[in-house]
C-alpha cells in the first residue's frame, strides 16, 4: 500500500436492504465500483460478499480493499423492519403515576372521520407493560412529589421477572428537571443489569409528553438489537482487515460514528432510504435537470420514493412509521420519504375472487424468488423477468449468481393455469400489476399533494428499477426518466455524497421583552464548546475541516409551536444583535405563515449548533461508473424475449462497452453489473456524459 | 431536455381523470397548508394543541369546494357565510380585503367561532373565498366562557357579534375593529395572536389559490369545479343507491339542565335508493328554547350531514356537489333549525348538536344488520371546561378551553369505537391537549388523566372508552365552567349493543371528601382542591356475547374491560397463569358460560 497517493484511499459505503446488500467502493478520484450480494442473516457476511463482488471487478482482494478503506459507511433497514415486523425487544414503559395512557391516547386526530374501516391503533408499548411510578415534577421543574424509590425498585423487580429486555422512562417535566429520570436509570442498572434503557429528557428533550414518550419507547426497544448489530458488523469487518473509520448512516441523511448511534438507535430508522434522494439530486444535477425529481429506489423488498423540489432534500419534523395518526411518531427529524412493500421479491398470487395480485408479501433474500434456487417456490417479480427473458440467468449480478429459468417458469405456471394464460403472458401481467403499487405510491406523494407527476422526471435506482421504469413513467403519463448507471445501488451511492452531521442543543428560555445577553451567550458558548470537542474528535480521526452553524427555535409570546431560524451572528454584543434576531424572526414568520406581529415579544427556547464535516465525495458523479474507454457502438447480442405481448428478437448490450452518447432504440436490454435496464418497444435510451441513461418513453 | 407542458385542454372536452385528481388534491393541499398555518401560528391551547378550527375553500358562487381535515360541524356550512358576504358587500369586495364573521343567524356556527373570509381575485375577478374558522379562547361573553347554556338570548350572552364585517382593507387591519375587540375580549394579546393566525391561514390559502389560478387559468379551473361537483354528486348517488329504502326515525334527548326540561329531538330519514337521494326532516322538533342550546342553521345542517355520511362511502368528497343528494329539511324558530334573533345559539356546536349527529347516524340501524353506527360519547364536561383566572407566576389573566378530556367513539359494524373521538360533531378530527403544554401555559396541575375501565359500551364491537381527569389550580383560585350531558341519557348502542359509560362531575376537597357537582355549571377551584370530570364511553354494536373470546381476553389484558365484565356481560371465562404472569382464556369455561344463554 502506497501512502500519499490520493487514489489509494477508499471510501466504502454499504446499504443492507431486505433482499440485497449493496456496496460502493470509491477511490480518491471518485471512481465508483458497485458490488451486490443477497442479504444474509449475519449482515456482516453479506457485506463481505458484496465487497467480494466489487473486489472481483477491480481485480483485488477484499483484504486489499478494507486495508485501504479510510472511511466505511454502513446503513441498514434493520431497525425499520424490526419496528414494522414487531420484532423489537420486549419493552416496558415507566410513566408518572396518574398518567399511564400517554402512548394509548397519543395526540388525537384521525385521517378520515368517516372511515370506520381503519381501527384505532395499538400503543407501541401495551398497557400490560406500562407501570406508573410515584413521582411528580411541575412545569417549573420543582419536585412536587419525590420519587418513591422503593416502589420503583419493586416495579423493576417485577419487570425483570417478566423478562423485559428494555425499559423506556418518560416522566412528566423531566425536560425541566432530570433528577427522577436519572435516578431511574441508575436503579435500572442496579436492579436489572444488562437491560437496555432510554431516558426521555436525553433522547428528545421537548415538552409534549406523547412525542417524547413515543421516541423513548421506540429507541429503547431498538437498543438491544441495534447495539449488538453494529458491534457484530464492525467486528466482522475489522476481522477482515478494516482499519479505517466505521460510521453509520442516520435518518437525517448524514453519518455518525457507530458508538454514538448505538446510544440513539432511533436515528437509524429509515436511514437507508434517506440516502437515495442525495444520489438522485447529484445525478440529476450532473445532467442539468432543473425540474422536480421523483426519486425511486426499487429493491427486492421495498420501494422507496421521495419528491425533490428545487434540488433540496425535504425533511419532516413529524416522522411517522406507518400512516399519520395510526403509525408511530418517532419525534425526530428525518428525510421525508415514503416506503411500500414492493420490489423484485414481491410474491404474485391469485385472490379468492380470481384476481391476480402482487405483494405485499415478499420472498426477501431467504428463500428468495424461485429462480434463486434457495427453496423459494412462489412466483415473484424477479421470476417473471427471468421467464420473459429480460434477466439473463447466466449473467445475473455479473454472473456471480446462477439463476434457474425453469424454476421461475414452474413457479409462474402455478398461476398461469388458473388464469388460463401462457406463462409469458402471465409473467408480463405480474409485472403490470406490480407496477400499479409503485404508481400508486408515486401518486401518493405527487397527485395527492396536487403536484403533477408529468411535470417531473423520474430518477430510478435500485436493483429492480430497470425492469419497469419505462412502464411506470408511461403509466404516470410522463415523458422521460433518468437511470444512473450506478443506480443499482442508489442508497449506497447516496451515502458517498453524505456528510457527518451532528447537532447539539441547549435549552435556555429568553424573552426579547427582557433579554439577557449574558445568558444567551452562555448557551452559545456551551454549544461551541460541545461542537469544538466533537470537532477535535473528528480531527483525531483525520477529518480536518468542519463547519458550525447556529440556530434558535423561537416563537412569539403565547405561541406553542416554534420556528427554527439561523442566527446571523456568533454572539450577542448589544441591541444590534437583538434587533437582528427580531427581524430574522419576523421575516421567517411572514414567509411561513403569511402574517407577522412586529410589536410582539419573541421567546427563544432551544439554541442549537449544527456541525457538519464533508467526508463525502463532493466531486459528484464525474467518473462514477467504469467505462472501458469504448469509442464505437458495439454490436449487440440478440436474444429472444417476450415484450409488449409478443416474442421479439431483442438487442442485448453490455453497458460497460457503450460509448457516451450511445443511443439505443427499444426493444433492447442493457445489462449493467448490478442491474438490468429494459428498453421496451417505442422507448429510447441515451447514455449521457454524466454516466446515466436518459430514457424517452 | 424537454419540460412537459400540461396537456392542452380542447374546448368543450371533459378534463382527463388524472388532471381532475391533481387539481382536486391541489385544493386539498392548500386547505392542509392553511390548517398547518393556523395550528402553528396560533396562541391559545384550544387552537394550537387541540386544533379546534377548520379551513375551507368556497367558490364565488357560494359552493363549498374543499374542506379536508375540517371539523364536520365547522365546515359543512362555510358556503352560507360566503353567501352572506356576497349579499352584504355586493359590488364592494376587493382584492386585499378580509372579513370577520361570527353571526349565527346568517351562516356562522356560533359566536365563539371567529371566521375570516378572504376573497381570492385573479385579474380583477373574485373566483374563490378562502375561509378560516377558529374557536376563540374568549369572545367577550358576559362570563369567562365561550359556552353560555343558560343565556336566554344574545344579550345575556354578551358576545361581540360581527355580522360579516370588513376587518382588513388593502391587507391592513381596520384599526377600529381591532380596538373594539381589544377592549371587550379577555386577554386581548392572546385574541389578537389567534386572530393573526386565523388571518394568516386565510392569506396562505389566498396565496396558494392564486398560484393555482396563475398556472391553470380561470376557465379551466371553473370547468374543473363544475366537473368535480358532478363527480362528487355521482359518488354520493352511487353510495345512496346501496342503502335499503325506508323511513328511519330515531329519538334522542339532551339531559335536563338547570330549570330546563330535557330537549327532546328526533331525526326522520327518508332513503330513496331509486332516486338516489336522502332527506333528513328535522321540522317536527321543538321551537327554539330560551337558552343557549339552540342550533344554528349551519350546525343543524352539518350535524344531519355528518350522521348520514357515517353511513355512506367514506370516499365521497365532502362538498356542495355531494350535498346535492342529501336534503336537510329545516324550519324557522326550531331548536334544530333556523334560529331567530335574539335567541341564543351560544352552545350551537355541541350538546344538542352532538345528540343530532348521534340519532341520525344510529337511525340507519333500522335499515338492516350491517347498517347504522352506535351513539358516540358526548358532553363538554371538565375535560372540555373553560378555565380562567390570574396566573400567579406572571400576575397576568388567562382564559382558555381545556381539550384534554375524551369521549369514546361509537362502535361500528366493522370496528370498535375510535378512542380519541372527542365528540360526535368532531368525530375524532380534533387533537387532544398535552398535559405539559397546559401546565406550562396555564396555572393548572393535573393529578391524573386515566381511561376508565368498562366505559366503552359492550357489544360485538365495543364502544371507545371515556376518560377521567382530575385537575387542580396552582397558586390562586381558578374558575371553571362546563356544559356536560349524558348524566340521565347515555350514548346508546345499536343492534343489541349496550350503552357507553356515563359521566361524573365532582370536587375533591382538601380533606379528601368528594362532592358531586351540576352536569352544567361552574366552580371556583381553590388551590389544594381538585375537580374531577369523567367523560362518556361510546355505545356498542351487536350483542356482546358474539364478541370473539380472544378479543375479550386482549381487552382484559389491556384494561379496556374488567374480568368481571368479561364474565357477566361478554360471558367469557378467564384464568390467571402463574408461569407467564398473564391472564389467559378458559375455553371450556367460556363454552359453558355462553351455552347458558
Amino acid at each position: 500500500m502506497t501512502n500519499g497517493d490520493q487514489t489509494s484511499f477508499l471510501h466504502v459505503t454499504t446499504d443492507v436492504g431486505g433482499t440485497f446488500t449493496d456496496v460502493v467502493v470509491a477511490d480518491g478520484a471518485g471512481q465508483m465500483t458497485i458490488g451486490k450480494s443477497p442479504t444474509r442473516v449475519n449482515a456482516g457476511e453479506g457485506v463481505l460478499a458484496a465487497l467480494g463482488n466489487a473486489a472481483d471487478q477491480l481485480g483485488q482482494t477484499v483484504e486489499d480493499l478494507l486495508g485501504r478503506t479510510q472511511l466505511f459507511t454502513y446503513s441498514t433497514t434493520r431497525s425499520t423492519n424490526a419496528i414494522l415486523e414487531r420484532t423489537t425487544a420486549k419493552t416496558a414503559l415507566l410513566t408518572t403515576e396518574g398518567f399511564p395512557d400517554i402512548l394509548v391516547l397519543r395526540e388525537g386526530g384521525r385521517e378520515d372521520a368517516f372511515d370506520s374501516a381503519t381501527p384505532y391503533p395499538e400503543p407501541f408499548i401495551p398497557r400490560e407493560l406500562t407501570r406508573e411510578i410515584p413521582e411528580r415534577i411541575n412545569s417549573e421543574g420543582e419536585v412536587v412529589r419525590a420519587m418513591d424509590e422503593d416502589a420503583l425498585v419493586a416495579t423493576l423487580r417485577q419487570l425483570a421477572k417478566l423478562e423485559v429486555e428494555a425499559v423506556a422512562v418518560c416522566f412528566l417535566w423531566s425536560v425541566m428537571n432530570d433528577v427522577h429520570e436519572l435516578r431511574a436509570g441508575e436503579l435500572i442498572e442496579e436492579v436489572m443489569p444488562g437491560v437496555a434503557w432510554t431516558l426521555s429528557h436525553r433522547l428528545n428533550p421537548v415538552a409534549r409528553e406523547y412525542r417524547r414518550a413515543s421516541a423513548t419507547a421506540i429507541d429503547a426497544s431498538l437498543k438491544p438489537l441495534m447495539g449488538q448489530h453494529f458491534k457484530e458488523v464492525e467486528d466482522r469487518l475489522r476481522g477482515a482487515g478494516l482499519s479505517g473509520e466505521f460510521m453509520v448512516a442516520t435518518s437525517r441523511g448524514g453519518v455518525l460514528h457507530a458508538a454514538e448511534v448505538s446510544e440513539r438507535p432511533i436515528d437509524t430508522v429509515k436511514s437507508g432510504p434517506s440516502m437515495a434522494p442525495v444520489a438522485g439530486i447529484t445525478f440529476a444535477g450532473a445532467e442539468g435537470i432543473d425540474r422536480d425529481l421523483i426519486v425511486c429506489d426499487t429493491g427486492g423488498t421495498s420501494f422507496d420514493v421521495s419528491l425533490i423540489r428545487d434540488a433540496r432534500v425535504s425533511f419532516t419534523r413529524e416522522t411517522w412509521l406507518g400512516r399519520p395518526f395510526t403509525g408511530h411518531l418517532t419525534g425526530t427529524t428525518s428525510v421525508d420519504i415514503r416506503s411500500i412493500g414492493a420490489g423484485g421479491g414481491s410474491i404474485a398470487w391469485i385472490d379468492p375472487g380470481g384476481l391476480l395480485r402482487v405483494g405485499p408479501q415478499s420472498a426477501g433474500a431467504e428463500p428468495g424468488p424461485a429462480c434463486y434456487q434457495r427453496g423459494g417456490t412462489k412466483p415473484t417479480i424477479t421470476d417473471a423477468a427471468v421467464a420473459l427473458g429480460w434477466i439473463d440467468p447466466d449473467t445475473f449480478l455479473g454472473g456471480r449468481m446462477q439463476l434457474d429459468a425453469e424454476a421461475a417458469r414452474t413457479a409462474i405456471r402455478t398461476l398461469s393455469d388458473d388464469l388460463g394464460r401462457p406463462v409469458e403472458s402471465t409473467a408480463e401481467a405480474i409485472l403490470s400489476v406490480g407496477n400499479e403499487h409503485m404508481v400508486r405510491a408515486i401518486h401518493d406523494i405527487t397527485v395527492k399533494e396536487g403536484v403533477d407527476p408529468r411535470e417531473s422526471i423520474v430518477v430510478a435506482g435500485g436493483g429492480a428499477a430497470g425492469l419497469n421504469v419505462v412502464s411506470i413513467v408511461r403509466e404516470l403519463g410522463g415523458s422521460d426518466a433518468l437511470v444512473p448507471r450506478a443506480g443499482g445501488a442508489l442508497s449506497a451511492v447516496g451515502a458517498q455524497f453524505s456528510d457527518v452531521v451532528r447537532e447539539f442543543a441547549v435549552s435556555s428560555f429568553l424573552d426579547t421583552g427582557h433579554f439577557d445577553i449574558d445568558t444567551a451567550n452562555a448557551a452559545l458558548e456551551r454549544l461551541d464548546a460541545a461542537a469544538a470537542e466533537f470537532g477535535a474528535g473528528l480531527r483525531s480521526r483525520g477529518i480536518e475541516s468542519y463547519e458550525i452553524e447556529r440556530f434558535v427555535d423561537a416563537r412569539y409570546k403565547h405561541q406553542v409551536w416554534d420556528l427554527e431560524m439561523q442566527l446571523p451572528f456568533e454572539r450577542f454584543k448589544g441591541e444590534e444583535e437583538i434587533e437582528a434576531l427580531r427581524e430574522t424572526f419576523d421575516a421567517t414568520h411572514l414567509r411561513v405563515f403569511a402574517v407577522t406581529e412586529p410589536d410582539a415579544r419573541i421567546e427563544c427556547l432551544t439554541w442549537k449548533a449544527r456541525v457538519s464535516a464533508s467526508v463525502g465525495n463532493s466531486d459528484g458523479v464525474g467518473g462514477s461508473a467504469s467505462t472501458n474507454g469504448a469509442k464505437g457502438m458495439p454490436t449487440p447480442r440478440m436474444r429472444k424475449t417476450y415484450m409488449n405481448a409478443a416474442f421479439r428478437d431483442t438487442a442485448v448490450y453490455d453497458g460497460s462497452q457503450l460509448p457516451p452518447g450511445a443511443k439505443i432504440e427499444g426493444p433492447a436490454i442493457i445489462e449493467e453489473p448490478t442491474s438490468t435496464l429494459v428498453v421496451p418497444l417505442g422507448a429510447k435510451a441515451t447514455l449521457t456524459n454524466g454516466n446515466s441513461y436518459y430514457l424517452e418513453v | 431536455m424537454s419540460t412537459l407542458e400540461t396537456p392542452a385542454q380542447a374546448e368543450g372536452e371533459r378534463l382527463d381523470g388524472v388532471l381532475m385528481a391533481i387539481i382536486a388534491n391541489r385544493f386539498n393541499a392548500v386547505v392542509r397548508e392553511m390548517t398547518s398555518t393556523l395550528l402553528r401560528a396560533g396562541r391559545s391551547a384550544v387552537l394550537t394543541i387541540a386544533r379546534d378550527f377548520s379551513c375551507s375553500i368556497v367558490t364565488s358562487e357560494d359552493e363549498l369546494l374543499a374542506a379536508t381535515e375540517g371539523i364536520p360541524v365547522h365546515v359543512f356550512g362555510a358556503h352560507l357565510q360566503s353567501a352572506q358576504l356576497n349579499r352584504v358587500y355586493a359590488g364592494d369586495i376587493h382584492d386585499g380585503d378580509a372579513f370577520l364573521d361570527n353571526d349565527p343567524y346568517t351562516g356562522n356556527t356560533h359566536h365563539a367561532d371567529h371566521t375570516i373570509l378572504v376573497p381570492v381575485f385573479h385579474e380583477g375577478e373574485h373566483v374563490f373565498t378562502a375561509v378560516a374558522k377558529a374557536h376563540m379562547a374568549d369572545l367577550g361573553n358576559s362570563q369567562p366562557t365561550q359556552y353560555m347554556p343558560f343565556a336566554k338570548d344574545i344579550y345575556e350572552e354578551g358576545a361581540l357579534n360581527f355580522p360579516c364585517i370588513r376587518i382588513q382593507q388593502e391587507r391592513q387591519d381596520v384599526a377600529e375593529i381591532i380596538r373594539m375587540c381589544r377592549r371587550r375580549i379577555r386577554v386581548p394579546d392572546q385574541w389578537y395572536g389567534d386572530y393573526l393566525a386565523t388571518l394568516g391561514a386565510a392569506r396562505t390559502g389566498e396565496r396558494r389559490i392564486k398560484e393555482i389560478l396563475d398556472k391553470y387559468g380561470v376557465p379551466l379551473i371553473r370547468q374543473f369545479v363544475g366537473e368535480w361537483f358532478d363527480y362528487s354528486e355521482r359518488m354520493a348517488a352511487d353510495s345512496i343507491k346501496t342503502v335499503p329504502a325506508g323511513e328511519y326515525v330515531r329519538h334522542g334527548q339532551h339531559d335536563r339542565f338547570g330549570p330546563y326540561d330535557p330537549i327532546k329531538i328526533k331525526s326522520v330519514i327518508k332513503v330513496d335508493p331509486k332516486a338516489e337521494r336522502i332527506e333528513v326532516d328535522l321540522t317536527e322538533n321543538p321551537d327554539c328554547v330560551e337558552a343557549g342550546l339552540n342550533l344554528s342553521e349551519a350546525t343543524t345542517t352539518a350535524c344531519a350531514l355528518t350522521g348520514v355520511l357515517h353511513n355512506l362511502d367514506p370516499a365521497i368528497p365532502k362538498n356542495s356537489g355531494a350535498f346535492r343528494r342529501i336534503k336537510v329539511k329545516l324550519r324557522e324558530n326550531c331548536v334544530t333549525g333556523i334560529p331567530q334573533h335574539p335567541r341564543s345559539c351560544s352552545v350551537a356546536t355541541t350538546n344538542v348538536a352532538d345528540r343530532l349527529v348521534n340519532i341520525t347516524g344510529a337511525a340507519f340501524e333500522q335499515a338492516g344488520e350491517e347498517w347504522g353506527i352506535a351513539e358516540g360519547g358526548l358532553g363538554m364536561n371538565i375535560g372540555y371546561g373553560v378555565i380562567s383566572g390570574v396566573d400567579f407566576r406572571t400576575d397576568e389573566p388567562y382564559v382558555n378551553q381545556l381539550c384534554i378530556g375524551n369521549n369514546g367513539g361509537p362502535a361500528t359494524f366493522e370496528n370498535d369505537g375510535w378512542l380519541t373521538y372527542t365528540l360526535p360533531v368532531v368525530s375524532g378530527h380534533m387533537y387532544r391537549d398535552s398535559v405539559e403544554i397546559d401546565e406550562q401555559k396555564y396555572p393548572v396541575e393535573f393529578h391524573s388523566t386515566k381511561l376508565v375501565v368498562d366505559s366503552g359500551g359492550a357489544g360485538r364491537t365495543r364502544g371507545g372508552a371515556g376518560i377521567e381527569i382530575i385537575v387542580g389550580a396552582r397558586g390562586k383560585p381558578m374558575r371553571i365552567i362546563w356544559s356536560g350531558d349524558c348524566h340521565e341519557t347515555r350514548p346508546k348502542g345499536v343492534h343489541d349493543g349496550l350503552e357507553g359509560g356515563g359521566p361524573r362531575t365532582a370536587i375533591r376537597e382538601a380533606d379528601g371528601t368528594e362532592r358531586e357537582l351540576e352536569p352544567l355549571g361552574e366552580h371556583v377551584v381553590e388551590p389544594g382542591t381538585f375537580i374531577i370530570g369523567r367523560e362518556c364511553g361510546g355505545g356498542g354494536f351487536g350483542d356482546p356475547v358474539d364478541r370473539e373470546p380472544e378479543r375479550v381476553l386482549a381487552d382484559v389484558r389491556e384494561k379496556w374491560i374488567s374480568p368481571e365484565a368479561a364474565r357477566e356481560i361478554y360471558r367469557v371465562a378467564l384464568a390467571y397463569d402463574e408461569e407467564s404472569g398473564r391472564t389467559v382464556l378458559d375455553e371450556e369455561g367460556t363454552r359453558q358460560l355462553r351455552a347458558e344463554e
